[in-house]
């Protein structure tokens, strides 16, 4: 091993630590942010009690209708529990088309390009500091309406997992919403495709309706589409803590990640291309 | 002698009591029928200034119509797994999305500022409508209509139509019903609404009531217990958007009828006092420069 070889490795790690260490303080920053107005960080969050409340309503009278106490595995404590995942994940996360679009139709996508740090990886560490603020306290608010009305939550020996799956499937939802914003290079409103892709991951996401529940060939089709490891995953791993689910579905989602992430680079790379920037 | 001029007087006043009733009904009449024309003349304006822009109208109408179409396959997903939720199956459940959807069209396409009427007092925005001679709480509220709104009433008329018995006597009990829908909903926003007159900033609880209300009037109202039932029949009144009204038109009855126009009368009644006691506190931020 050459001296040359070890001082480059050396200098690459470190970078690679200083450009974590940027974005984590971006995270932070937002986590600092979204914790500024707990008031308003309440209010904006209490949309869960209402949802929640509503899918006990409909989620008992269901099953006692069916006569079961459990339809594909799932119990009544199973599938609310998984409700207030997937709600949470999707009424935490931000509006990241909306914003890149929003920067690049008023030219503010320029000032951004010009710092020190990457334009994608800045909007993702902002995506996850404010979807975290979020969602904890609406997994609080949701999951405490839960716990009183049908029962305890899952063992909390899932929660590390779904966790991970969590901020996994936020990143696999930040790189399809950042291909729709950056859409906005082509199209000049972006409006159109948020709004399919958000119906998208209402009924292939799972939001709405755990897919264990779909008939086969349609569950199948949304197993096999990214869609499902935005929410689906994450929720159904939180209440089914299996090892073996766990390595499987958090496997799809890093394949999905890694896919998409791609995608995003690439494209990003052409529409900054692109990009003409007057004035100062 | 005396006791007939006392009889002649007490003629001369119940007359000039009818008279002057007489005189305030007139006036009532006559400035329904003003504010009537203005509403309708409002509504033109507003859809005329909707086709101005074909294109947006039509991306806007089809865009709600697939983003209902979005719920109403969740629902067949669900019917497709579970065949009977408290007694209800899909058809029952396309009533009840149907009529929702056409109370809220209504709502936003005929009083479109009703969605933001908390925004508009907390922002002084009533300022450039207490200047104009013109109602205040009608004039604000028909001053916008949602474009969107429209793809809601198509996706109503298209659920009724999908499922309803044909007939002139069912496409009538829809009508009333969807308007009985639409004034309690927009009713319901405004009540909500005033709330900021008195504690300021009702924006947030403003938004949060209107998802309650349509979270609510889209489910079955069979599937919650007695206190909840109890509950969204009046404090959040969501059974009287989706539910009863949707009711009424599966199959006449009085019963029935009488529900949906008494929740109608109430809500309005309730909703028209709260805000005028409300622009009493009402305080100017200097704003009267355009209303719309």
């Amino acid at each position: 091993m050459s001296v040359g070889a070890a001082v480059e490795r050396r200098v690459g790690g470190s970078q690679v630590r200083r450009s974590a260490a940027k974005y984590a303080a971006v995270v932070r920053t937002q986590l600092a942010h979204g914790l500024a107005y707990p008031g308003d960080l309440i209010m904006r969050s209490l949309t869960i009690l209402i949802f929640m409340w509503v899918f006990i309503h409909l989620w008992r009278s269901t099953y006692a209708a069916t006569g079961q106490t459990s339809v594909r595995g799932l119990t009544l404590n199973n599938t609310l529990w998984y409700l207030v995942l997937a709600e949470s994940i999707t009424l935490s996360k931000p509006r990241v088309a909306t914003a890149i679009a929003q920067a690049v139709r008023d030219g503010s996508v320029a000032y951004q390009l010009s710092k020190p740090y990457s334009f994608l990886g800045y909007q993702a560490a902002v995506t996850v500091g404010d979807a975290l603020v979020r969602g904890a306290v609406t997994v609080l608010l949701g999951g405490a309406l839960v716990a009183v009305m049908v029962g305890p939550p899952p063992s909390m020996l899932g929660w590390p997992p779904a966790f991970a799956a969590v901020i996994a499937g936020w990143l696999i939802d930040f790189c399809m919403a950042t291909l729709i914003g950056l859409m906005a290079f082509v199209v000049e409103d972006v409006a159109a495709f948020e709004w399919i892709y958000s119906k998208l991951i209402l009924v292939l996401g799972g939001v709405l309706l755990p897919l264990d529940f779909l008939p086969d060939g349609f569950r199948r089709v949304a197993e096999a589409l990214p869609f499902a490891y935005t929410t689906w995953a994450p929720a159904r791993l939180f209440v089914s803590p299996d090892p073996a689910l766990f390595v499987r579905l958090f496997g799809i989602q890093l394949a999905w990640l890694a896919g998409l992430a791609l995608l995003v680079a690439i494209v990003h790379r052409q529409c900054t291309a692109r990009l003409a920037v007057n004035g100062g | 002698m005396a006791g007939k001029r006392a009889a002649m007087a007490g003629e001369a006043v119940t007359g000039g009591a009818l008279a002057r009733l007489w005189r305030r009904v007139r006036a009532a009449f006559r400035s329904v029928r003003v504010e009537t024309r203005f509403l309708l003349a409002l509504w033109r304006v507003n859809l005329l200034s909707a086709l101005e822009y074909r294109t947006a109208f039509i991306s806007q109408v089809v865009g709600m119509m697939l983003n209902n179409a979005a719920f109403l396959v969740f629902w067949a997903l669900f019917f497709e797994r579970f065949p009977s939720v408290g007694g209800w199956g899909m058809p029952d459940m396309l009533q009840l999305f149907g009529m929702t959807a056409t109370g809220f069209g209504l709502g936003v396409v005929l009083f479109g500022n009703a969605l933001n009427l908390a925004d508009i007092i907390a922002d002084n925005g009533l300022d450039a409508y207490l200047a104009l001679p013109r109602p205040v709480l009608l004039h604000v509220l028909a001053g916008k209509s949602r474009l969107s709104g429209w793809g809601d009433i198509a996706t109503g008329v298209l659920c009724f139509a999908l499922t309803a018995d044909p007939g002139a006597a069912a496409w009538g009990r829809y009508a009333v019903a969807a308007l009985a829908s639409m004034t309690v909903f927009v009713s319901f926003l405004v009540v909500v609404a005033s709330l900021t007159f008195g504690i300021g900033g009702a924006s947030a609880l403003s938004a949060q009531a209107i998802h309650a209300m349509l979270a609510f009037a889209t489910y079955p109202l069979t599937i919650f217990d007695g206190t909840a039932k109890l509950m969204l029949m009046t404090v959040i009144p969501a059974a009287f958007i989706g539910a009863v009204p949707a009711e009424f038109v599966r199959g006449y009855s009085d019963r029935s009828l009488l529900q949906i126009l008494a929740a109608a009368g109430v809500s309005l009644a309730l909703a028209v006092v709260l805000f005028h006691r409300g622009l009493r506190r009402y305080e100017s931020g200097g704003m009267a420069v355009s209303a719309g």
